[in-house]
């Protein structure tokens, strides 16, 4: 197999290789950024919830 | 050393290695002498790929073991991680070895010892994340999947070992006794891809676990919020 034949297969590969730990890391940061999300969520409302009525009610 | 092992800094010295691998293996490794050629360039990325998957299905297995001992639901997390990480590099082996497959041997695909047990070993492990979405409580979830996590590791050393044991095969013995031969500077190429790629399996096992973790503190505060 010459150089140039063999140059499209190590390209596609690669390439592949790539782009699927591309999509994966980017899937992954979304994940995160949505989970830390709701986590913030519900701790300020968990916060809420325990907060002395009065001081609710000031607010 | 805590953070010499985080997931961030694990992931710049995979990437770190992985980037100076590649480029020896285009730069100061020669060329294969054989019938491959340049095709042969795969093989740097494509082997530690498929052992990074065989590891991070060895963690699944450690890790089914240490939950049904422990019942503790943070091995299952791991293990359940250790699956998917080591599924998603098995796609990789699988797309990287037809690519390979095509340029070394003329065909996508052949019905050999080393293929056919691995394409075994990615239905097991597929099934495993069927399994774990139709059980429904988590504690028998959790069993389930461990147990299954035990059987499906079974095909792994059978995959390994397949090309020595069944030599008549297509697929080449790379390392090992039998195998290899590799010249001195394929070779160094070959050990910095192959460190760099299990120090990346290891970043993203790590960082999915601590994933994971947040996930079953959201749905624990959502139950202590009622809902």
């Amino acid at each position: 197999m010459t150089i140039e034949e063999g140059v499209k297969y190590v390209a596609a590969a690669y390439a592949i290789i790539l782009a699927v730990l591309v999509i994966y890391y980017v899937m992954s940061a979304r994940r995160v950024a949505t989970l830390q999300r709701d986590v913030q969520l519900l701790e300020d409302e968990a916060k809420r919830l325990k907060a002395p009525a009065g001081e609710a009610g000031a607010e | 050393m805590k953070k010499l092992l985080s997931a961030p800094a694990l992931f710049i010295w995979a990437s770190v290695l992985l980037i100076v691998g590649i480029l020896l293996a285009f730069w100061y490794s020669p060329i294969d002498a054989s019938s491959m050629g340049f095709s042969q360039k795969i093989f740097y990325y494509h082997v530690p790929i498929a052992s990074a998957a065989f590891v991070a299905f060895g963690v699944a297995f450690v890790a089914a073991i240490a939950y049904l001992r422990t019942q503790d639901l943070k091995w299952d997390r791991l293990g359940y991680v250790g699956v998917r990480i080591g599924l998603l590099f098995s796609i990789l082996v699988m797309a990287t070895g037809m690519i390979w497959g095509k340029a070394a041997w003329g065909v996508w695909w052949a019905w050999e010892p080393r293929l056919t047990t691995y394409l075994l070993a990615c239905f097991l492990y597929a099934a495993y994340w069927v399994l774990r979405s139709v059980v429904d409580e988590e504690d028998r979830r959790a069993t389930y999947a461990a147990v299954f996590a035990i059987i499906a590791f079974i095909d792994v050393p059978i995959t390994f070992f397949a090309t020595r044991f069944l030599p008549e095969g297509l697929h080449p013995v790379v390392v090992g006794p039998g195998g290899g031969g590799m010249e001195g500077s394929i070779a160094v190429s070959f050990a910095i891809c192959m460190v760099g790629m299990l120090l990346l399996m290891a970043a993203i096992i790590r960082r999915d676990y601590e994933i994971e973790l947040i996930r079953d503190r959201v749905t624990d505060l959502k139950t202590s919020l009622g809902g």
